[in-house]
């Protein structure tokens, strides 16, 4: 077994926190399986006020993993809390084959407000992402979390547009184990909600 | 509860580098630890912090590495097992002691553990600590994953007490910033074996120049290095497998290891190439390395950082084994003496040692880079509602009014940012003496940037050597201010320098994460104690014209920063409004009231200058817009805008 993945973002927007969710709900479902010998590891830069920076964390779990960067044209899944971070990963590390699931409402950065650079259209992004053979999946996540009680539970609702596609080998209930664990106690219902919202839309999507 | 304090041994947790250091150290019952915060280091005093009630052990944050350090050397010389962290510029500061400390050796197991940073990614420079290791003669232990860091963490202060010698634990930041699966042990209570022993062992163990002299204990040293040797060869951080019928090998060592075991994989090499994995790195297992090298002709060596273990091989094997082809980052380069490795990387440094032809994709790589050209880049930016943001448009608009190019001496911290630039921003570079660049944006305001408290040296610098072109200003931070600050201040003083000298004191050490400092009013442990004026400091120092002002009052901070430039002699100007992030952690803020009036907002974006990231413009109808996702409320760009656009809605 081999899954690799890189949830991709802007600072600040959670993804290292949905790495490791995702990373120690991989744990726990090896334990529960009696599969010894996976190994789990995440790779990824923090603690240097990268709010606003770009932020990869890469998660890889299988019985050959030693390093803590997913190779080029490696990842499986690639999950994009950001439409151009979700670009900025995708097109070095998505598989032939793999899947991008994205979030499309954008960040913009301070060298497109100033006008020294473009941001591309979401359908150019999902379309450049397609000609490199990657499923593209889209949703409005941030929008769905408000929905759930709060924008900043975006990130988890990304985490069940993970669970509800067929790549993901993480149980989604084991996910909704760790999310109780991991985030702020008063913030538990509010996370669920979110997790059940991104799933039920990617997976009504998938079902069309 | 924070699964470093978890006693349910055997259990398979995640952690990330520095939490398995930290729980190493538990495990191994360590009784002092001392550190500055200094990215990617500081998670491993953070954990040890937070979880402080659960165990006996002492914790602090000290004012800077080299105080740390000797904490931690303090506590182990009357038998204490202590731990000093810190990042790889940190070492630079903590030297002087750390150069010399070997020579009396320790007691208590003391274990040093510096986080290097290779690709810069949050430092200024890459240097390879280990070289400091051996600068310093004293053992050096390498961690190739997460499970190993905590081993060698414990098994550190067993070293260091068998050889009597502070034990070097080299992290990078794909280590101590990456997450892997560690199985937790048993937490040892620490020994409480306090005592002194003036002579212990050796006549005036402790004082370097105690008779007979530093020669002795250099001597000293450098028998318990032998001692070390034995020990590096029984390491069991330190392993090979030798396949038969070849004679091409790879030594790597610590994380460039794991690189290399994948890349071997991703190559399917793993069964075709001899592979010695290094965890004890200095001194290097010489019977190891003999046995290892036995009939191999061509050899690829793979670390992270400099070529440390390469020369030390090199030399070996030229002794030894003559002839053998050696790859590495010096004289048969595969892989650049610069930057951080990564598998891809280590596969084609491989490959082009071996002879190897990898297969590439030409069309999928035509595409990519097609693709590529629509990826622009993204800035770091200083938070929305961050005081800096109104620090630096009150410099900008103080500077703007004063004639002559002027020079602003950064150092770093969050701040650093106003150096850091716009990289869509292309600048054509001259060589024209005092040229001096208009000021874009907030993100180009700092003009030199080096290390913790640079500014204010670099600063007197320019004015003693007579600058008149324009004002001579540095800025640091709060805790730079303890940190790297107070001799330069007292020198500006003693020699009448006439320069500026900017506190942006937001209350917190934030750019490692927001620990406390004594600007904080808590300790490391979050217990209330006093806070530490630095106005008053200053004053008593000598510093004659002394400003402070809150950073969210534009006009008032151009003034106060005004009137301090124009002050002949040493100058200081306190800019003191908390860091944002920690406000709204307290206050648990909701919807922002700031709006953009839409009649009044002539889309001129002026206010997009502010730098602030919750400021947003609408190309198509060439207006302003604020993101309440992020806005703040913190007033400043209501105070720039010159229209009145920008005002709070009334309510709640």
């Amino acid at each position: 077994m081999m899954f690799n993945m890189i949830i991709a973002g802007v600072g600040g927007q959670g993804s290292i926190l949905a790495s490791h969710i995702f990373a120690d709900a991989a744990i726990r479902a090896s334990v529960a399986n009696g599969d010894n010998d996976i190994k789990v590891r995440v790779g990824e830069t923090f603690g240097a006020a990268m709010r606003g920076g770009a932020v990869a964390s890469h998660v890889k779990i299988g019985s050959d993993v030693f390093s803590p960067l997913v190779p080029e044209d490696k990842a499986d899944v690639v999950l994009g809390l950001e439409p151009l971070e979700a670009l900025r990963v995708g097109v070095n590390y998505i598989a032939p084959g793999g899947m991008v699931i994205m979030n499309i409402r954008k960040y913009e950065s301070v060298d497109v407000k100033t006008g020294q650079a473009e941001y591309p259209s979401i359908s150019d992004i999902a379309s450049s992402l397609e000609k490199l053979n990657a499923h593209v999946i889209t949703l409005d996540a941030t929008e769905i979390a408000i929905k759930a009680g709060t924008a900043k539970a975006m990130n988890v609702v990304m985490l069940g547009a993970l669970a509800a596609c067929p790549k993901n080998p993480v149980p989604g209930r084991i996910l909704e184990e760790v999310i109780k664990d991991r985030v702020p106690a008063k913030t538990i219902e509010v996370n669920l909600k979110a997790f059940e919202l991104g799933f039920n839309k990617v997976n009504e999507d998938l079902r069309r | 509860m924070n699964i470093v304090a978890s006693n349910r041994i055997n259990e398979k947790v995640l952690l990330i580098g520095n939490e398995a250091i930290a729980r190493g150290a538990i495990e191994a019952g360590v009784e002092v630890i001392s550190a500055y915060p200094g990215t990617p280091s500081s998670e491993i005093v953070e954990t040890l912090a937070e979880i402080a009630d659960d165990f006996e052990y002492y914790v602090e944050w000290s004012m800077n590495e080299k105080i740390a350090f000797e904490i931690a050397a303090g506590a182990s010389l009357i038998g204490a097992r202590s731990l000093v962290a810190m990042k790889n510029a940190g070492l630079n500061v903590a030297m002087d002691t750390f150069m010399t400390l070997p020579y009396t050796g320790i007691k208590g197991g003391m274990v040093i553990v510096v986080a290097d940073d290779p690709g810069a990614h949050h430092s200024s420079n890459e240097q390879d600590t280990r070289f400091a290791a051996v600068y310093a003669e004293i053992p050096c232990l390498e961690p190739a994953n997460q499970q190993e860091a905590k081993e060698m963490t414990k098994e550190a202060f067993e070293i260091s007490e068998a050889l009597e010698l502070p034990v070097f634990l080299r992290s990078v930041t794909r280590l101590s910033h990456a997450s892997g699966d560690v199985i937790l042990g048993e937490i040892k209570k620490p020994l409480k074996k306090i005592g002194f022993n003036k002579h212990w062992e050796i006549p005036y163990r402790w004082n370097v120049y105690g008779p007979p002299g530093a020669v002795s204990k250099h001597k000293w040293l450098h028998l318990q290095m032998g001692k070390s040797k034995n020990i590096a060869e029984k390491s069991k951080f330190n392993t090979f497998t030798l396949p038969i019928n070849t004679d091409m090998g790879i030594i790597a060592s610590g994380l460039g290891s794991a690189y290399a075991a994948e890349a071997m994989f991703v190559l399917g090499l793993e069964e075709k190439l001899a592979f010695l994995k290094l965890g004890f790195v200095n001194p290097l297992p010489e019977g190891k390395l003999r046995e290892f090298l036995k009939g191999i002709k061509k050899l690829i060596i793979i670390e992270e950082g400099d070529p440390v273990i390469e020369r030390q091989v090199r030399s070996f094997a030229q002794e030894n084994f003559p002839g053998i082809n050696i790859f590495g980052k010096e004289i048969k380069q595969i892989l650049n003496p610069y930057g951080e490795l990564n598998v891809d990387y280590v596969a084609k440094g491989i490959s082009k040692a071996i002879g190897l032809q990898m297969k590439e994709d030409q069309e999928r790589i035509n595409i990519k880079k097609e693709i590529q050209k629509k990826v622009s880049p993204r800035s770091s930016t200083l938070c929305a509602g961050c005081p800096h943001l109104g620090t630096y448009w009150a410099v900008k608009k103080a500077l703007q009014d004063r004639k002559g190019v002027h020079i602003v001496n950064g150092d770093i911290g969050c701040y650093e940012q106003g150096g850091y630039g716009v990289f869509s921003h292309k600048i054509n570079s001259t060589d024209d003496n005092s040229k001096g660049y208009p000021i874009s944006s907030p993100y180009e305001i700092l003009d030199t940037i080096y290390v913790m408290g640079s500014g204010i040296g670099m600063a007197m610098g320019q004015s003693q050597a007579g600058y008149q072109d324009g004002k001579v200003l540095a800025v640091a931070g709060d805790s730079t201010f303890f940190h790297a600050t107070l001799p330069a201040v007292v020198n500006a003083v003693y020699t009448e320098a006439n320069i500026t000298y900017l506190v942006l004191d937001n209350s917190w050490t934030c750019m490692t994460g927001h620990q406390p400092n004594p600007t904080t009013g808590i300790n490391t442990t979050g217990e209330k104690t006093k806070i530490i004026d630095i106005s008053k400091i200053a004053e008593t120092m000598g510093i004659t014209c002394i400003k402070v002002v809150d950073p969210y009052t534009v006009e008032e901070s151009v003034q106060a920063i005004q009137e301090a430039i124009d002050f002949t002699g040493p100058s200081l100007v306190i800019l003191r409004g908390e860091c944002a992030l920690q406000v709204q952690r307290r206050k648990k803020f909701k919807m922002p009231k700031t709006f953009i009036d839409r009649d009044k907002c002539t889309g001129c974006k002026l206010c997009l200058k502010l730098g602030c990231p919750a400021i947003t413009f609408d190309n198509e109808n060439k207006i302003a817009g604020i993101d309440s996702l992020l806005c703040v409320d913190c007033g400043l760009c209501n105070q720039i805008c010159s229209f009145g656009a920008i005002t709070l809605r009334k309510g709640e």
